[in-house]
């Protein structure tokens, strides 16, 4: 399978100030890999999303997603602004660190769905959320991630 | 120790992110409270991990944190905490005491209600009896914090304020005294205030934790018998407990009079009932308080010229043992009694003794930091106030989690003050203010050092046994 999460997907010094910025940025960086077909499809998804209740949770990360016929591969897109966003998260903390999970509209396959459940559980983890602030470089971050996503601990 | 066990399930429309973080919080949460859970999710991929009928029914409580039908029918009968799956994310603690102090309501699903009232109590009957047995040691300890937990605040509150009145002078609460101070007596007399309902509200919340809202009633009435005997926080665990047990009592006692009675039962025949027996129980109980109080006294007085090591021990182990309390009182009032006939080394170790144990509690939190709640950590800082000001009390929210482990080392580190006060001679010609009082203490230096070392020394066996319970593993992030 194809990783979900690559360096590429990754931009840590994001100047976006907004939720729309955030978006956009994202969308940006799926159009550029070949992610999705559609920047637009993308914004509005995570729109839609956002608004039936936010994705923030705490210590500046939120989880932005979205389920779209624009998408063609499941993966994993991080943003990282300079600066924090009023997300409505649960602690009221700005948000700024977005870990984006985006999918296409027919994913058959539970694998790559049960990999972001995954990621989902690992981001409750402190230590877990710590090391992937310490991380310096996409590379260092885009290895952390993979980590989270394939060591799928059951129940 | 018994474990509880819950069962939950998580949804959010989506079933991507969100799902599987509810479920992984409460999960953790759970493993943090010493709590068995079993979480099912309702994701994108279908349900997972899920639930069977057995373990819905051995389970304590059902959490559902979900934004989309969970299918909450098969629920029937159990306790059941319903919120969105924001919550289960922020805020699991909260839901999973929701089911542990049985606060949560029991789910009842329509059609089912017909057959529910026997079946309930039937049921709840069987299990309360075999969990009774098997989770004693458990209820035992989430009761009494119950009570410490409502009792903290008042400690803090009231301790901090007695102190601040002591900065215009030890005396500056009594009218009678040139250095009374308005100001200074108001604020002595309102920490005295919230001090005074200290025991009174560890005994009222321990006995709502067994029985509700009836027991709080007779357990503060128990709480407050205890104070006015001088028995201390210890008599105040005693009233709690037997308060809760009292209603528990009545409940069973009460069981046969017809259901049309129930409201004239808890608006009525509890309180009435309640109050009496907990006066029926306590009053007698007060008596040898008294006479253990007197006795002690002469005991005291009579062994006050013999070595300084076993005086220290005796009056540090007194001193420790209930903080406020009759053993402790017996001790004070000796050391002022033989203050006034012109000893001053006696008062000198009993005020040591009393020094150290709030000493200790707040060493511990700085020095083991980890292995202490936020709150605990915050009301050990108070402790450094309050140990500084001769308020032995402020150790008691911490003595009372868990007494028959921390007294002993409370004691130990008190005693050990006290014996090196007497080895060194020192002189304290006033009765209370702790460190306050320093300019007018012969030998202020040693008497702090005696202090110091008894609470250092305590204060790491105390810090090393929480380290103990806590697996080595912080408490808190």
């Amino acid at each position: 399978m194809k990783k979900m999460i690559q360096p590429e997907f990754i931009q840590l010094y994001a100047t976006a100030s907004s939720q729309r910025g955030v978006f956009q940025v994202i969308a940006d960086i799926a159009i550029e890999n070949n992610i999705a077909s559609s920047a637009d499809e993308v914004v509005k998804g995570l729109q839609e999303r956002e608004s039936q209740s936010t994705t923030g949770f705490q210590d500046g990360f939120a989880i932005p997603h979205t389920q779209s016929e624009a998408i063609t591969k499941p993966a994993i897109v991080i943003v990282r602004t300079e600066t924090g966003i009023d997300w409505e998260s649960f602690d009221d903390k700005p948000a700024f660190f977005f870990l984006s999970l985006l999918i296409p509209k027919e994913e058959a396959g539970t694998t790559h769905l049960q990999a972001l459940s995954s990621l989902s559980r690992v981001l409750m983890d402190n230590h877990a959320r710590q090391k992937f602030l310490d991380a310096q470089t996409n590379e260092e971050l885009a290895e952390l991630v993979e980590q989270a996503i394939t060591s799928r601990e059951d129940n | 120790m018994v474990r509880r066990k819950i069962v939950a399930a998580t949804g959010c429309p989506t079933g991507i992110a969100h799902t599987f973080m509810a479920a992984e919080s409460l999960k953790k949460a759970a493993e943090e409270m010493d709590i068995d859970i079993k979480v099912e999710t309702h994701g994108q991929v279908g349900i997972e991990n899920g639930l069977t009928e057995e373990e819905i029914r051995e389970a304590d409580g059902v959490i559902v944190a979900a934004d989309k039908d969970v299918n909450t029918e098969r629920f029937h009968g159990k306790r059941l905490v319903e919120v969105p799956v924001a919550r289960g994310i922020r805020d699991p603690k909260t839901l999973i005491k929701q089911i542990v102090n049985e606060e949560a309501s029991i789910h009842h699903v329509k059609g089912h209600t017909v057959k529910t009232e026997t079946d309930d109590s039937k049921k709840d009957k069987i299990e309360s009896v075999s969990k009774g047995k098997k989770n004693i040691i458990h209820s035992i300890y989430k009761n009494l914090m119950n009570g410490v937990s409502h009792m903290l605040p008042f400690v803090v509150g009231g301790g901090v304020l007695i102190a601040i009145s002591f900065l215009f002078g030890i005396h500056s609460a009594d009218p009678n005294h040139e250095t009374y101070n308005e100001f200074a007596a108001f604020l002595n007399k309102t920490g005295g205030l919230a001090f005074s309902l200290m025991v009174p509200i560890l005994a009222a919340f321990i006995a709502e934790s067994i029985a509700k809202r009836p027991g709080m009633v007779v357990g503060f009435i128990g709480g407050l018998l205890a104070n006015d005997g001088g028995a201390g926080f210890l008599g105040g665990i005693i009233a709690g407990f037997a308060a809760g047990y009292i209603i528990i009592l009545l409940q069973l006692l009460l069981k046969k009079l017809p259901q049309s009675l129930n409201g004239l039962k808890s608006i009525f025949l509890y309180p009435l009932l309640g109050i009496f027996l907990i006066g029926v129980v306590m009053t007698p109980l007060m008596v040898p308080v008294q006479e253990l109080n007197t006795s002690m006294m002469e005991f005291l007085s009579n062994i006050q010229s013999t070595n300084p090591l076993l005086l220290g021990i005796v009056v540090g182990a007194m001193s420790g043992f209930d903080m406020g309390g009759p053993f402790n009182k017996a001790a004070y009032l000796t050391g002022t009694a033989l203050l006034a006939e012109g000893n001053l080394y006696f008062m000198a170790g009993v005020s040591a003794a009393c020094i150290a144990p709030p000493l200790i509690i707040a060493f511990a939190t700085v020095f083991f930091r980890r292995y202490f709640t936020k709150e605990e950590q915050n009301a050990g800082l108070v402790n450094f106030v309050l140990g500084s000001t001769h308020i032995t009390e402020g150790a008691i929210p911490f003595a009372a989690k868990n007494p028959i482990v921390v007294i002993p080392i409370i004691m130990l580190g008190s005693s050990i003050a006290a014996v090196l006060t007497y080895m060194f001679g020192v002189q304290v010609p006033a009765p209370h203010g702790g460190f306050l009082v320093l300019p007018v203490v012969t030998g202020a230096i040693k008497w702090v050092f005696s202090i110091l070392v008894g609470s250092l020394v305590g204060a790491v066996i105390y810090g090393l046994y929480r380290k103990k319970i806590a697996n080595n593993l912080p408490v808190e992030e």
